[in-house]
């Protein structure tokens, strides 16, 4: 039987059973890999993906510099540079307390404020807690020594656990207060507030760039990829930085002399529009704006409105002379030197009998002036307002510019058009009111006045520049005429303090009452004093504007607080123009006070107070003396001690000689 | 017919079929390719990690150079606050400068002699007491001495005519000191 049984049993046939059940095994392992790989790829491929990219890849927002804003000598008047930021992540800090109390002493702070961000951070789930912000790389690097954790496996600094360096932009602005109102400053989140910064926003904003890095099971950054986006523009200015300084310093000096509330100073180029200089007193330093009052942001030459007074007669005689109303010579009679315009009555004490038109001006008389609108007349006069650009915007590439005052025709009173004459019920910005003065200057073309000289790309490629637009206000026979009624103003009139050395100068002074709110008309104790005027007279390459706001002092007059201001840039920016001088320099009228002394010569302390020039003179004559004799040939120097008694012999005879024909003259 | 009997031992003796042998080129073969799957194998994981290693000295590099830019424009910036017109003031104050005008050093012509020199000389060198003495005993000797010498010729030039006068005298020396006073005076 078992014989039988054992016949029945092929091995073979349990081999094939065996193997076969082996195979279903393996098909069954394999058949539930793939299940399980066709649902992971299927079902859990994007969360599986996004795990994984989650642990080898980081992301890095971080934005664009900021473009920078150059003057026309390219030098950087606002500029952005890197920083780092420290901050915490709350999530990968174990021990708070020790972590607070090693940062509070790096940083110098107290560690219970950073404990109670970590640990509020920490209850709220939140993985990021600023530490410190916008610090320079040597700060940074200081904090990454202090810092440092030997024990730690970390790639990036600090090497310190949950600590981390974020990127950031600090914008700066190396000339601190220069050109402050025209640069403008932007906010700690890179936005302009104002000035060039607010206007091209777009143009300086940098863009924020996405970034992603691959890093390996170290932490080492192995792939990195980053979407490109267009970079920052960089904005030149027509403003020159040496200019503009030496505009701002006689502007300070000129507001402080005169007890001024504020001033306003601005250099034109007559004949390209270009905006040289346009300074603001007082200022504020765009690196620490928060600690100036708001109202030294405003740019006044452009913001601010002022009744320009005298200062517009320019408008009035430019009008008549290009309707050919009047001509310089013209006399006219001043009567009693009272004239009655509706119900208003306009007094003159200047003007005598009768003056020319010429001389009318350069006294600054409101007779002749009043005279000369009545022969104009409403309509023209109001057309010649517009036409040499009162009442718009100059279209400067600045933000917040006004207008202006000028009222329409039909609401002119009775004695407006005498009002308006000599600068009055009618409100004009400085920037008007030079570029009204640039017209002349540029015989009757009135070119729109502009600071932006060009854009650029980062790298230097330029984008586009500047052309202005240019209207012919006047003829240009008129607009001579006018020049040479204004250099009487400078020769013979209210300007005599606007007279250059070396350079033939014209202009107009303007003392005006400022509107008082409070008492809802023009009050007699606040002025508006300034003096416009250009250089040289007859083929002039700048205009100067400058107004002084309520000067306080015993000198109240354009003539007298604004004009000795204009002469100082004027002195001071021509020869820098490379203009050639036109008139004789005068050394005794030089402006510069003072001649560096070489204090082994002289030294400043053993100087005379009571006689300063001749302190002066004595350093120059030494310092000349001290030229010359190195100027001496070498051998001269040399020369033997015999040679030298004499020479001084020699001198002791001449000396005797002189003497004798002295006696006997 | 007759049977032939067969042992029962011998009765279904499976037959033996001859195998051919493994030919040795087809072993090689397999070898070759089995090692050129091996070599690709290594080869690519080779490649990826130099990918890797170059990944990461590629990322090195441009952080350098995103380092170097910000220090470069770190450095521009530090420039132009140095040429910031306050900041010359201030280190010019320091230096015990004082404040001028262009056009005052305008009045003074540039001297070509003097462009190269330093703007600060020391003017003279403090010697010893005693050689100043002795020098100025020497200069004293000599006025002494060219005086008597003077004395003498005055005797003399009594009798020499006005033309021999002339050539006596050191006329350069005088018209030297001459010229001198004048220049002096004109400037």
């Amino acid at each position: 039987m078992a014989e039988q049984i054992k016949k029945n049993k092929n091995p073979m046939q349990t081999i094939f059973t065996r193997f076969m059940l082996v195979v279903a095994f393996f098909i069954l392992w394999i058949g539930a890999i793939s299940v399980r790989l066709v649902h992971l790829q299927v079902n859990q491929s994007e969360w599986l993906r996004e795990q994984a990219l989650d642990q080898r890849r980081d992301k890095l927002k971080s934005k664009m510099l900021r473009g920078s804003i150059l003057d026309r000598t390219e030098r950087a008047l606002a500029m952005s540079v890197h920083v780092k930021s420290l901050y915490a992540d709350p999530a990968e800090i174990t021990d708070v307390e020790k972590t607070a109390q090693q940062v509070a002493e790096v940083l110098k702070t107290k560690p219970e404020q950073i404990l109670n961000d970590l640990r509020e951070a920490q209850e709220k789930g939140k993985r990021f807690v600023w530490l410190a912000r916008k610090l320079d790389e040597d700060a940074a690097q200081e904090i990454n020594k202090a810092l440092e954790d030997t024990k730690l496996k970390k790639f990036d600094l600090p090497k310190f656990v949950g600590l981390h360096w974020k990127e950031e932009q600090k914008r700066s602005y190396p000339y601190k207060k220069l050109a402050a109102q025209v640069v403008g400053f932007s906010n700690s989140d890179d936005v302009g507030q104002a000035g060039i910064e607010q206007s091209q926003e777009e143009l300086l904003n940098g863009a924020v760039i996405q970034a992603w890095q691959d890093r390996d099971r170290l932490g080492r950054v192995y792939d990195q990829s980053e979407i490109k986006r267009e970079p920052p523009k960089d904005i030149v200015l027509t403003i020159n930085s040496s200019i503009q300084y030496k505009v701002e310093h006689a502007l300070e000096k000129g507001v402080k002399a005169a007890h001024a509330k504020s001033g306003v100073a601005i250099v034109l180029d007559p004949k390209t529009g270009e905006v040289l200089a346009m300074a603001n007193y007082p200022t504020f330093d765009p690196n620490d704006f928060s600690e100036f009052p708001t109202e030294n942001f405003k740019n006044k030459a452009i913001q601010s409105s002022f009744a320009p007074g005298s200062i517009f007669k320019l408008v009035t005689y430019g009008t008549a002379l290009q309707e050919k109303l009047i001509k310089p010579d013209e006399w006219f009679s001043c009567g009693n030197g009272v004239i009655e315009v509706g119900k208003h009555e306009f007094k003159d004490n200047h003007c005598g009998r009768a003056i020319s038109f010429t001389k009318a001006l350069a006294i600054s008389s409101n007779l002749g002036a009043i005279k000369v609108g009545l022969k104009i007349g409403e309509n023209k006069f109001s057309n010649y307002i517009r036409r040499f650009g009162f009442g718009e915007m100059s279209g400067i590439e600045l933000p917040a510019e006004t207008r202006g005052l000028v009222r329409p025709m039909e609401k002119w009173k009775d004695d407006s058009l005498a009002s308006m004459s000599i600068g009055y019920e009618i409100g004009v910005t400085a920037l008007q009111i030079a570029s009204a003065f640039a017209t002349i200057a540029n015989d009757g073309v009135r070119v729109r006045p502009h600071i932006i000289k060009e854009i650029r790309q980062a790298d230097g490629k330029v984008i586009s520049t500047t052309e202005s637009e240019k209207i012919q206000v006047v003829s240009a026979e008129a607009a001579l005429k006018l020049r040479g009624m204004l250099r009487e103003v400078v020769l013979k009139g209210t300007g005599k303090e606007a007279a250059l050395d070396g350079y033939s100068s014209a202009g107009k002074t303007g003392t005006a009452w400022k509107y008082d709110p409070k008492i809802k008309r023009v009050s007699g104790s606040k002025y508006v004093s300034s003096f416009i005027g250009f250089a040289p007279a007859d083929d002039p390459s700048i205009v100067i504007a400058v107004v002084l706001d309520e000067p306080q002092g015993a000198l109240r007059n354009g003539g007298q607080v604004s004009a000795p201001i204009f002469r100082e840039i004027a002195e001071q920016t021509l020869p820098e123009l490379n203009i050639v001088p036109d008139e004789t320099i005068h050394p005794d009228n030089l402006t510069a006070q003072e001649i560096p002394i070489e204090t082994e010569i002289a030294p400043i302390s053993t100087q005379k107070k009571d006689a300063p020039e001749k302190a002066e003179k004595t350093a120059t004559s030494k310092k000349i003396k001290e030229t010359k004799k190195e100027n001496k040939p070498p051998s001269e120097e040399k020369k033997s001690i015999k040679q030298k008694a004499v020479m001084l012999n020699n001198e002791n005879k001449d000396k005797l000689s002189r003497e004798r024909i002295k006696q006997k003259t | 017919m007759s049977r032939k009997r067969i042992p029962k031992a011998k009765q279904n003796q499976s037959p033996k079929r001859e195998r051919k042998p493994i030919s040795w080129r087809y072993s090689l073969l397999t070898l070759v390719c089995g090692l050129f799957l091996v070599a690709g194998l290594f080869g690519a994981a080779r490649q990826h990690f130099s990918s890797i290693e170059f990944g990461i000295k590629n990322s090195r590099l441009r952080k350098q150079i995103t380092e170097l830019e910000a220090g470069q424009r770190r450095l521009i910036l530090a420039k132009e606050i140095a040429l910031a017109p306050d900041e010359i003031k201030k280190i010019a104050k320091n230096f015990g400068l004082k404040e001028t005008t262009a056009i005052n050093i305008e009045n003074f012509p540039a001297n070509p002699q003097l462009q190269n020199k330093p703007l600060a000389e020391k003017s003279s060198e403090t010697k010893p007491r005693q050689t100043i003495e002795s020098e100025i005993a020497a200069v004293k000797k000599e006025l002494n001495k060219s005086a008597k010498e003077e004395k003498v010729e005055e005797k003399s030039s009594k009798i020499i005519t006005k033309k021999d006068t002339l050539q006596k005298i050191p006329v350069k020396e005088q018209t030297f000191t001459r010229e001198r006073l004048i220049a002096d005076k004109q400037f």
